[in-house]
């Protein structure tokens, strides 16, 4: 390619360098480094009037750096009068902080967007952004590429039966993207949600309601539930079924799948340890989601506790008490309603005690004062607000309580459950001795990872567990975590972070796919202004 | 009418600066949490309402963190803007990336435009600053930008520390020759001038002094000292042309490197610097540091630009 330079920032040279070497070309000269004061300092080598510039710049530790360093880059092509800077920017940071949380929190990746196009960005490439609505924040032109073509073959080229295998999302705010792959494989799918409160603990009651989940199909089927697998199921007895439910559902879950109908899932929840005996099954399903539920006393609850724990939304947290009140005669109506059902149960839940997946027996970790008030309804506020005064204010990696307060979507908070509280973990699917991909787009931290993990392989009998994402950010510890999960049995990611030959000697589990030639590809269409569409197909078939 | 009250905010590069700042202005700080993910990306939640609030976010830039201090404040910036505040104003004591100001390279970038740039975008309507090292960098910005001097700071630790007659004041380059002729007019004292010779940045080669300072305290004025080896030179040449003492007085005092290893090994008896950039943790390694503090400047200057009133004023005067 005439015309062109290709500078790599300091972030992830080796990237660059395979990018290049696809290209048939060096990586252009341009002398990166910092000055004492820790100001960085960029020198462009060689001349780049009038040429297109390609500024590729990785994910990296020092994420403030690199993008200061992408910054300076951009401007000093600008102002070297480039003809057009284009910046490869796999991993886009801060995308994350793409929408404005409660409390004033900022927009920070609209903000990195405006900075890029202030420092005279012309074009961005991107990899799978963490929300597509994201391409909204330039006034440039951005490519979003897709990794799922890479993942999807080398799941057929490597994978022993991947025809029966079942990809899971992790969280519900995952599901479009795990519904692609699936439909682009052909396979079904099944879903993990966390219940974001701690579960009920009563082990006096446990003894009166001890069942093991899958043996008590029939036992309390919810006669609303088929409603959110898109299906039109609807009994008889349900006349109080919304249509707009499923509708919701649709727009919730990402596309109705094909597949996941065929399954035929109806849904169960069973608590299997608490509720009050005297509301029997029907409070089995209520306790489970008590805590999600809008007003847990209307008939409709079910609908639209299922759906807003699918969506992750848990607008009004109750208050514990509530489980211990007898449900009313309308209840126990629909209670005898849900024993007519005789759907097979694919429904699996789990408790989560500092972040693993632990039998029915385990002892409940005793509720703290800390605990009851954020039981509170403002109980994120409480929390937030305290710890703001709180002088140790700047804990890394808080919980995203602390963030951004009450959470409306649940993609964002995915990772690192509280670890003195104890969640609820279920899944909803079918993995029974089948190979299951857990699909995300970047794993930051284990917990969520292995709990899932832990989920899918002790409660759910999954046979292996592939844990695939494009980015691999690896915060401290995380690679060792779920390279020492028992449950993991692969870990894989795309290179658009830096992990150097040593990691990956270093962890059996991990493996790094390349994404040089997608990048490159895309930098060699863009400079011939030839379409990328192609890109996103399975051209690799 | 709602109240309209100012709001001082600070990220984590100079928590004690802005403290006080907020104690001159009579007020309490924002409570704010700046904190950075495990990937190492910056998240800001500001835990009370400046929803039509008169916004001042004090940011210095910390030596080292200069990108995670930069951010920081770009991102308070568009916090505060997302969350309705009538006006933003940056107080930038120390202005980032000032020295990358031209173009003086092929195809060099000219990051203090870019930082400007950014501000602007993030949302910012004011800018605060001090001792800018070019005051052009006034002109990167579409938005006012009010530049305030140390020099009235300077000058009264002068008097109060110096034998004034019998001193003389010394710029340790050209370009701050300015700066020196201006402090030594107003002290009513000669003035001397040091030129060098610069290969690189922050090396030092050759020097030539250009003034009598035998017998005589130099001053040695500055608008930066990063690694000092100017600095260090200047005292070497300064001694060696017979001056009797050599005190270095510099608005900011980054000392990065091996600067605090220099100005103890040096011949600099006294090196004063203002509280623009943290240096509490140096100062007890370097018994020569002194520091004069400027916060009394900057919070008239945001008291000032919150009331409507002049703030040049403060450019000949320090408020006491």
């Amino acid at each position: 390619m005439r015309r062109v330079q290709i500078f790599s920032g300091s972030s992830n040279p080796a990237l660059c360098d395979a990018i290049c070497e696809r290209l048939g070309r060096a990586p252009s000269n341009c002398e990166l480094k910092k000055f004492s004061n820790g100001e960085t300092s960029v020198q462009v080598g060689c001349s780049i009037r009038d040429q297109d510039v390609f500024i590729v710049q990785g994910g990296g530790a020092k994420v403030n750096d690199a993008i200061m360093e992408t910054l300076i880059m951009i401007s000093a092509c600008k102002g070297g009068s480039a003809n057009k800077v284009t910046a490869v920017l796999p991993y886009f940071p801060y995308s994350k902080q793409s929408k404005k949380k409660s409390h004033r929190g900022a927009i920070t990746a609209r903000m990195l967007a405006n900075l890029l196009t202030v420092a005279g960005v012309d074009h961005v490439i991107t990899v799978d952004l963490h929300a597509s609505q994201m391409k909204g924040f330039f006034s440039r032109p951005v490519d979003n590429l897709s990794a799922e073509p890479i993942f999807a073959k080398w799941i057929r080229q490597n994978v022993p039966n991947w025809r029966e295998a079942v990809v899971v999302s992790k969280n519900p705010g995952g599901t479009k993207r795990v519904t692609s792959l699936a439909d682009a494989l052909k396979l079904n799918f099944a879903l993990i949600t966390t219940d974001k409160r701690r579960a009920i603990h009563d082990s006096a009651l446990q003894s009166r309601r001890h069942s093991p989940v899958q043996s008590e199909h029939g036992g309390g089927h919810m006669n609303g539930v088929p409603v959110e697998n898109g299906t039109n199921e609807k009994h008889g007895d349900t006349p109080d079924v919304p249509p707009k439910a499923a509708s919701e559902k649709s727009h919730a879950g990402g596309a109705p799948d094909p597949h996941f109908r065929r399954q035929g899932l109806s849904t169960y929840f069973q608590h299997q340890r608490s509720g009050s005996s005297d509301t029997s099954s029907r409070l089995g399903v209520n306790t489970q989601y008590t805590r999600n539920v809008p007003h847990p006393d209307s008939h409709m609850s079910p609908h639209h506790s299922h759906h807003h724990s699918l969506t992750g939304i848990s607008p009004h947290p109750l208050k514990e008490q509530h489980n211990e009140i007898p449900e009313d005669e309308e209840e126990e109506q629909e209670e005898e309603e849900m024993y007519n059902d005789d759907q097979v149960s694919n429904v699996t839940t789990g408790r989560l005690v500092q972040g693993h997946v632990v039998d029915d027996d385990y002892p409940s970790p005793s509720m703290t004062a800390s605990m009851i008030l954020e039981k509170d309804d403002e109980g994120n506020l409480n929390q937030m607000l305290s710890s703001i005064y709180s002088t140790t204010s700047s804990v890394v990696g808080h919980d995203s309580h602390a963030l951004g307060g009450v959470d409306v979507d649940a993609s964002d908070e995915d990772d690192e459950p509280q670890d003195h509280i104890e969640r609820m973990i279920t899944l909803v699917g079918e993995v029974r001795n089948k190979t299951i991909f857990i699909v995300d787009d970047m794993i930051d931290r284990a917990g969520s990872w292995v709990a899932a993990a832990e989920l899918a392989v002790k409660r759910c009998g999954a046979k292996k567990v592939y844990c695939i994402a494009t980015h691999g950010l690896f915060g401290s510890g995380t690679l060792e975590e779920m390279d020492e999960c028992k449950c993991i049995d692969k870990v894989i990611v795309t290179n658009s972070f830096p992990l150097g030959e040593e990691v990956t000697r270093r962890y059996k589990k991990l493996l790094v796919l390349d994404l040089s030639h997608l990048l490159s590809e895309a930098i060699r269409r863009n400079h011939y202004g030839e379409t990328i569409s192609p890109l996103y197909s399975y051209y690799l078939d | 009418m709602a109240t309209n009250s100012i709001k001082l905010l600070t990220g984590n590069s100079h928590p004690e600066l802005a403290s006080l700042v907020a104690q001159r202005l009579g007020i309490e700080l924002t409570k704010i949490m700046v904190l950075q993910y495990s990937n190492q990306e910056t998240s800001v939640t500001i835990g009370e309402s400046v929803r039509d609030e008169d916004v001042f976010i004090l940011q210095s830039t910390a030596p080292g963190e200069i990108n995670d201090g930069l951010m920081e404040l770009l991102i308070m910036i568009n916090a505060c803007k997302t969350a309705s505040a009538r006006r933003i104003t940056a107080v930038i004591p120390n202005f980032p990336y000032a020295r990358q100001d031209k173009k003086d390279k092929s195809r060099a970038p000219i990051s203090a435009k870019l930082v400007a740039n950014m501000l602007q975008t993030a949302g910012c309507n004011h800018v605060i600053t001090m001792d800018l090292h070019a005051s052009q960098i006034q002109g990167f910005f579409n938005v006012p930008v009010d530049n305030l001097y140390a020099e009235p700071s300077v000058l009264h630790y002068i008097r109060e520390n110096f034998d004034v007659q019998n001193a003389v004041i010394v710029s340790p380059d050209a370009g701050g020759a300015k700066r020196a002729t201006a402090i030594a007019d107003r002290l009513d004292l000669p003035f001397a001038l040091i030129h060098k010779e610069r290969t690189k940045p922050n090396e030092v080669s050759r020097m030539t002094l250009v003034g009598d300072v035998k017998d005589k305290t130099a001053i040695l004025v500055d608008d930066m000292a990063d690694t000092c080896g100017t600095l260090v030179k200047a005292a070497d040449t300064l001694i060696a042309n017979g001056a009797q003492c050599v005190v270095a007085i510099v608005t900011h005092g980054i000392l990065s490197g091996k600067a605090i290893e220099s100005i103890n090994g040096s011949k600099l008896t006294k090196v004063v610097v203002t509280n623009t950039v943290p240096h509490e943790e140096k100062k007890k390694m370097c018994p020569k540091l002194d520091t004069i503090d400027i916060a009394p400047t900057l919070a008239e200057a945001c008291r000032r630009t919150h009331n409507g009133e002049s703030v040049s004023f403060l450019f000949s005067h320090t408020p006491s």
